[in-house]
């Protein structure tokens, strides 16, 4: 019995964002990475389009982190205390795109200076061809001061800046529009406040292709039912045809992952939990996945490891269109 | 627009561009016609030629058809005769003028006239000119000339992000040196930048702060651009640029660049002294803008609003200013600048002498740590605040009058009163009670004192920790004036507070503001559905009820409580892009149930498509969702043929034999089930409470709480009815808790339900 499979036909779709510029469109990468473009949720291929599978950056820091699993310093040895380095080896380990998130401080304690920041930046973008997200420490007026710097001094790189926040988003979008790049809107779990930030960005003048939206997530087992629903509600919306809510979605599965207590710890656990090391990795695999399949576009992980399961997963998925087309 | 403005704007602008041209011919004849053109360190060529045209100068004859454009956007001057519309013509003009003056500039730096130079003098960080700057050359005094691209990402991005909230070009001079220091001191005081040019009879503004040893340039927001008025020009070009730096707008899109200005950038031109042609027709140039000018001189004045968000032309003339010396006068002065311009001023700190912070708002201050307090069982405290036109306020005055509480013995009382005046250009009568009832939050907010109660029933409380810390009458003052700028700044410009303890006084204050509580009761009483054309959405609850919207009118609060209609109109002219927006009602379709086409719509939208339908007066259906945070549930009892409303205060069993938690759940959650439905404890009180189901008659049974602390209100409620004993006749959890003994307590208090049509 022949068997008639449901299709939704949504009258919206997901905006197609392009991070980095090539040497002829301005910039210096050497490839440039678009996310977005679905008409239809996560893998239904039967449905509609997904013309740009997710893609996963992983996260760098400045300087050695002061507050990463001993796993994680592991895996990456020795570049971890040099950002150059780091990237280099990031690309190695298939990442898309780069993450480098600026320190308070730097090596010697003293707060980071935006011509420190600026210097990092550009190693980071000699040592590697890939585009670069670059992350303030997260304090309003740092980030302000280090990321007006960095976007000065990288001018046409299609960089995406981060991150605006409801309290502090102008000066980042300002001067992403003043430079060529893009930002990163970030909302608690909300898809109202999602929308609000989204609308107040574009009412500056930065075009909706310009901005990733951060609907913020929690780790396995540490709310990401929450996460995941927010995501799921924003990408319906999406597809709905509401405007404001069509910016593909950046997530940070492997921050959120690295603090939960089932990754971060070693010792003194149930014996039932079995090797530390490969809990960790499943522990930020499966999150990741999870907000992939909940319409994540860009997820951000730590350890290379989950880096070759998750793109291996999404290598899969996304040859399921083969299998139904 | 007025005749005579326009008149000397149109004439000035004729003599400007024909004076360029001239000078261009003359130039391209001495110099050629690929002599190359710029304005130093910037890659936006001559911007605001740039800007507005599209046209890219680079050499002397690409001026020529600049200055084709600016005269074909010239008019002939106003006939005495005739009076025609003049504000498009003098617009025109005024646009003109600035191509002129832009070329005019431009070929002075040719002739090496520009930037202006004025011996002796140095900028305090400026713009660079290598061959008079290098000390090997001689070094050559000279002012800023325009302003470079580095200056201007790093202003720009100020004024974008709101760091900085506007800039003032100032042209001609101050009647005394002391009051242009005292000008300039007060626009730096507000961080808005200073743009310096012109003269009134070969004085400067520029040479008044020079002569006073102010330091000017980059560093001290204070840049002397020239002594004559063309100079001015570099500020529209700083405008210009930093719409199309941050605006992301390109060459050309002139329309969009002045919108952009008009709407983002809080500029005004301050003119100082004699008004002559061309300043009337570069000030025509700068309304283009949507820049107003304000002029310390007698000229014509244009009020209405249009091109510029508020006034287009203000004339203060500086001697008429109120004020008791010429100091006060202009600050006066400058504080009218930022009214017309509508510049927000931000305060983020609250200048009080304990510590402040949302963490402090729940403390008590016992009797026994209290120095004073006020109202309460022995003495009266009353708060009182009111909008009063913006030239009646003056913004940051705060005032004790009466004895302070120095006097009054430990743990004594004393009487006090606190009025508020706030005014603003969004400020609108409906929200005195909203920003009145935020005194509350805003004073507790206070480590070490305690606000309870609001209007004449307030009671405060000083610690004596924070006595002895220093917390003085006043500091109640700096509390709101602080507050309700960072909070609320959107509908509010100005805040001045008084503290009254003088006995006489603040029984004359009492009266007033008495004579305000009644007038609002009556204006809330008054406020009815049908005297309003928009109801208001509150989508909060969405985060964790993602369906659910909240429909709030007049006569039905939000079901939290905390939201009325006055609240959501507050709110939404607060933030605009907020959680509470209008909903234009459109048609009535069903006037009984409350049904509009414009409330559908939204329930639709609002709700992502589950509900289509919500009818704002009834019950039985489609009754509006909850989302979990309402103060009681209504529940239709079928035996009853009536309704029982439990208060979330209220553990106990309910006839319908499940607790406030149980039903909370079939209540929320944004599901639409007739016959039950979430509300505001105040809405069983209004007329339209499922007055579509026979309204309040139909509660036979409701939680005892809600009929104590509600008693004065029920009792008029069933005055209304026209069944004065109908609360006796309600039923509640001390006597009634199952369908039988409902229905037995309704035979014996012969409850008029028994005699109502069936519900259903």
């Amino acid at each position: 019995m022949p068997v008639e499979i449901p299709k939704e036909k949504w009258p919206g779709s997901v905006l197609t964002v392009t991070l980095g510029a090539l040497p002829s469109e301005g910039g210096t990468r050497k490839r440039v990475v678009t996310v977005g473009g679905e008409t239809t949720l996560p893998f239904l291929h039967f449905e509609g389009e997904i013309p740009n599978p997710p893609v996963v950056a992983i996260e760098i820091k400045d300087r050695k982190p002061d507050d990463w699993s001993p796993l994680l310093l592991e895996a990456w040895k020795d570049v971890i205390d040099d950002p150059a380095q780091w990237a280099a080896a990031a690309e190695a380990a298939g990442a898309d795109l780069i993450v480098l998130a600026l320190s308070l401080t730097n090596r010697n304690g003293e707060p980071t200076t935006p011509e420190e920041a600026v210097a990092n930046v550009k190693a980071v973008l000699g040592a590697t061809g890939l585009p670069l997200i670059v992350l303030g420490p997260g304090q309003a007026e740092v980030d302000n001061t280090l990321l007006v710097a960095v976007s000065e001094a990288t001018k046409g790189e299609r960089l995406a800046l981060g991150i605006c926040e409801d309290k502090n988003y102008r000066t980042i979008v300002a001067t992403a529009m003043a430079n060529g790049h893009l930002v990163i809107a970030r909302t608690p779990m909300d898809v109202n406040l999602a929308k609000q930030l989204n609308i107040l960005i574009s009412d500056m003048g930065l075009p909706l292709n310009c901005i990733l939206m951060d609907p913020t997530t929690g780790a396995l087992g540490y709310g990401i039912e929450y996460g995941y629903s927010v995501m799921e509600r924003l990408r319906l919306a999406a597809l709905q045809g509401d405007k404001m809510t069509q910016l593909p979605m950046i997530v940070t599965p492997g921050f959120e992952a690295w603090k939960a207590k089932e990754s971060k710890v070693g010792e003194g656990v149930p014996k039932a939990w079995g090797d530390w090391l490969s809990r960790a990795i499943n522990w930020e695999t499966l999150t990741a996945l999870t907000l992939i399949e909940a319409g994540a576009d860009i997820v951000v992980l730590r350890h290379p490891e989950s880096v070759k399961r998750v793109k291996a997963a999404i290598e899969e998925l996304m040859a399921a269109k083969t299998l139904v087309s | 627009m007025s005749r005579y403005i326009a008149t000397r704007a149109i004439r000035g602008a004729n003599a400007l561009v024909r004076e360029a041209e001239l000078m261009l011919k003359r130039a391209i004849q001495e110099k050629g016609g690929n002599q190359k053109v710029a304005f130093p360190n910037t890659a936006y060529y001559l911007p605001l030629i740039y800007g507005m045209t599209g046209i890219a100068v680079e050499k002397l004859e690409d001026l020529v058809p600049v200055i084709e454009h600016a005269k074909r956007l010239l008019h002939p001057i106003p006939a005495e005769s005739q009076w025609t519309p003049y504000l498009g013509e003098a617009l025109d003009c005024g646009m003109a003028t600035l191509l002129a003056a832009e070329a005019i500039e431009a070929i002075r730096f040719v002739y090496g006239l520009q930037p202006e130079r004025m011996p002796g003098f140095t900028l305090a960080g400026g713009t660079s000119y290598p061959e008079l700057d290098s000390p090997s050359n001689g070094r050559v005094g000279h002012l800023n000339g325009p302003i470079d691209d580095i200056q201007l990402r790093a202003w720009g991005i100020q004024l974008v992000d709101g760091r900085m909230p506007g800039f003032a070009a100032i042209i001609g001079a101050a009647k005394s040196n002391e009051v242009a220091v005292k000008i300039v001191r007060e626009l730096q005081k507000r961080n808005i930048l200073c743009f310096l040019s012109g003269n009134v009879n070969g004085r400067s503004i520029i040479h008044q702060l020079i002569e006073e040893g102010v330091e000017l340039g980059y560093d001290t927001y204070t840049v002397p651009f020239g002594t004559d008025t063309l100079s001015a020009i570099y500020a529209l070009g700083f405008a210009t640029r930093s719409a199309l730096t941050f605006g992301g707008l390109k060459a050309g899109q002139a329309r969009e660049i002045l919108l952009y200005n008009r709407e983002r950038v809080f500029a005004f031109v301050l003119a100082l002294g004699e008004v002559d042609d061309l300043k009337y027709a570069a000030a025509a140039g700068a309304i283009n803008f949507g820049f107003p000018v304000i002029a310390d001189t007698v000229i014509p004045q244009i009020l209405p609003t249009g091109i510029t968000k508020y006034e287009h032309v203000v004339s203060m003339p500086f001697n008429e200013i109120e004020g008791a010396d010429d100091l006060e006068r202009a600050e006066r002065l400058v504080q009218k600048c930022i009214e017309v311009r509508g510049v927000k001023v931000k305060i983020t700190e609250v200048d009080v002498p304990v510590p402040y912070g949302s963490a402090f708002e729940g403390e008590v201050v016992r009797k026994s740590d209290m120095r004073v307090e006020f109202g309460g069982k022995y003495s009266r405290c009353f708060e009182y605040l009111f909008m009063a036109p913006l030239e009646e306020v003056v913004d940051g005055k705060i005032e004790v009058i009466g004895p302070s509480y120095e006097h009054v013995e430990p743990q004594g009382h004393m009487d006090m009163g606190i009025v508020v005046r706030v005014a603003g250009r969004n400020m609108q009568e409906d929200f005195e009670p909203v920003l009145e009832r935020q005194i509350h939050y805003f004073i507790n907010g206070a480590s070490g004192i305690q606000h309870i109660g609001q209007r004449d029933i307030a009671w405060i409380r000083i610690s004596k920790n924070a006595a002895d810390k220093g917390f003085k009458l006043e500091h109640f003052g700096k509390i709101l004036h602080a507050r309700y700028h960072s909070d609320f700044g959107a509908i509010v410009d100005k805040v001045q507070v008084t503290i009254i303890t003088e006995p006489e006084l603040l029984q004359q204050w009492l009266a007033k503001a008495r004579a305000a509580y009644d007038y609002r009761n009556k204006r809330l009483a008054d406020l009815t559905d049908d005297k309003v054309d928009e109801f208001y959405s509150c989508t909060l609850c969405q985060s964790f009820a993602p369906n659910h919207v909240c429909i709030i009118s007049p006569e039905r609060l939000g079901l939290c409580g905390a939201y009325n209609w006055l609240d959501c109109k507050a709110s939404y002219n607060i933030n605009p892009t907020g959680p509470n927006q209008p909903i234009k009602l459109g048609k009535v379709i069903d006037p009984v149930k409350g049904y509009w086409t414009g409330t559908n719509e939204y329930a639709k939208i609002g709700s992502h498509g589950v509900v289509q339908e919500v009818a704002m007066y009834s019950i039985m259906e489609n009754p509006m969702t909850a989302c979990g945070c309402f103060e009681c549930i209504v529940m239709l009892i079928p035996e009853a043929n009536g309704v029982m409303v439990v208060s979330r205060e209220d553990p106990s069993m309910t006839p319908a034999g499940m607790t406030f938690s149980t039903l909370a759940g079939l209540a929320g959650g944004g599901l639409q089930t007739p016959g039950v439905m979430g509300v505001g404890k105040y809405f069983l009180l209004s007329p339209k409470f499922i007055s579509a189901d026979g309204g309040f008659k139909r509660v036979v049974w409701m939680s005892s709480i809600l009929k104590e602390t509600m008693a004065e209100e029920l009792k008029k409620v069933a005055e209304r009815e026209g069944d004065p004993d109908l609360i006796e006749k309600i039923a509640d959890e001390r006597y009634v808790t199952t369908v039988e003994e409902l229905l037995t307590w309704l035979q014996e208090h012969n409850h008029p339900v028994l005699t109502m049509e069936p519900m259903f």
